[in-house]
């Protein structure tokens, strides 16, 4: 059924999938995708899990073989995590979407929050934490602000997928000069120049 | 159409009738806004119908498809007051500011304004993003972006000659304060710490720049 829904929502988009579509696609009837799900939007919530551990799994296989500096490194595990979401591109901006939706709509579909993914915070957290020992990252830095920081903006690029129909190179290629102004920020004050205000 | 013509007051007062009616469909329409604006709020794009609408501003559907063509121009004019009132909003905050300050009091005054009034927002937020549902309140939008007002700041900040870097920068500012907007309203963080974070993270990228 989740598999039915997951080609239903990329094929005609999430607006448009009915309950009723995903039943007959699913081969199954309205009703016993009512007991198993509370709305579509619960079905959704229960799509993007899925992904997610697909996700987990294409990050932990680049993640042994990142190198240069850590700027280098997020550059490297933001591309997998674009090109991931562009192979399913309808179905993450619906996802997108409806995480704005009205608080009391989300509570009811317990719909995973966007940008909270432990694995991935996790994964990117400790690549920064490299770079404190390496030292080409701040001792100074708040590891979970910054974190938030690189996920805000990737996330946001995605504005120019949803109205600009930019693809995923050009998302990348963004994505990787922002890194690269944050990264100026995060870097330890140089020696000898001032600290920073 | 006869009963819906005003014959009568057109021989009598020609001037008069153009004003009159436009005045009266203006506040039609104020209504209309009125009403549309708090259900939005309370049920998202998608959960408010025009029905709903309707019933709340105290008229038929017929009477408000007289004033907005859909739902879509309807949530576009709200989405288009809100900007302006915003945009309006951060100018006045950063007068006789300039560079960073002004910057930070822009942020300031337009975080006072969307924490105000989160529940629009992320209906605004929501709709915006759902591809298709609004496109053409997105076009509308897009022509006057926020991130416009602070580049004459950010060229201060890191000087004009640095070519795109400096709207580059001031999308990645803006980006930065909507990205942390979504989690006040959505995953909840308190107005201190939203404040907070705009200031320190607006200052980061900021530092990053000036060093590149």
């Amino acid at each position: 059924m989740l598999d039915a829904a997951r080609q239903l929502f990329e094929e005609v988009g999430y607006e448009a999938a009915t309950i009723r579509d995903i039943a007959r696609r699913a081969g199954v009837s309205v009703g016993s995708v009512f007991t198993g799900f509370s709305s579509k939007a619960h079905v959704l919530g229960e799509v993007i899990r899925g992904r997610r551990e697909e996700l987990y799994a294409d990050l932990e296989r680049v993640a042994p073989h990142l190198r240069g500096s850590t700027a280098d490194r997020c550059r490297s595990l933001f591309a997998v995590h674009y090109a991931f979401e562009f192979r399913r591109l309808k179905l993450f901006l619906a996802y997108i979407s409806v995480a704005f939706e009205w608080r009391e709509a989300r509570q009811s579909v317990d719909l995973p929050v966007l940008g909270a993914n432990p694995r991935l915070v996790g994964m990117i957290r400790d690549c920064l934490a490299e770079g404190v020992a390496r030292g080409d990252v701040s001792g100074d830095l708040d590891l979970d602000q910054a974190v938030d920081l690189l996920l805000g903006a990737y996330v946001w690029n995605y504005r120019l997928a949803a109205g600009d129909g930019a693809d995923s190179e050009r998302l990348v290629a963004r994505f990787d000069r922002q890194i690269g102004l944050m990264f100026e920020g995060f870097k330890p004050a140089r020696a000898g120049a001032p600290a920073r205000a | 159409m006869n009963h819906f013509t005003y014959g009568g007051l057109t021989a009598s007062e020609p001037a008069e009738r153009p004003s009159q009616r436009a005045l009266a469909k203006q506040r039609t329409r104020e209504k209309i806004v009125g009403a549309a604006k708090a259900l939005f709020a309370e049920h998202g794009y998608g959960g408010a119908t025009i029905r709903d609408i309707a019933k709340a501003a105290g008229m038929s559907t017929g009477a408000v498809f007289a004033s907005f063509t859909d739902k879509s121009d309807l949530f576009t004019e709200i989405a288009e007051v809100e900007q302006a009132e915003l945009h309006a909003a951060m100018r006045a905050a950063a007068d006789g500011l300039t560079g960073r300050e002004a910057i930070a009091a822009m942020l300031e005054a337009a975080t006072e304004r969307h924490l105000g009034s989160l529940a629009l927002f992320q209906a605004i937020m929501s709709a915006l993003w759902t591809p298709g549902l609004a496109e053409k309140a997105r076009r509308r939008l897009d022509r006057r972006p926020a991130a416009a007002l602070i580049l004459a700041s950010v060229e201060q900040e890191i000087g004009s000659e640095s070519g795109g870097c400096a709207r580059f920068t001031a999308e990645m500012i803006w980006d930065g304060y909507l990205a942390t907007l979504r989690r006040a309203a959505v995953d909840g963080l308190t107005p201190d710490l939203v404040k907070a974070r705009i200031r320190d993270q607006t200052k980061t990228i900021l530092a990053g720049v000036r060093r590149a």
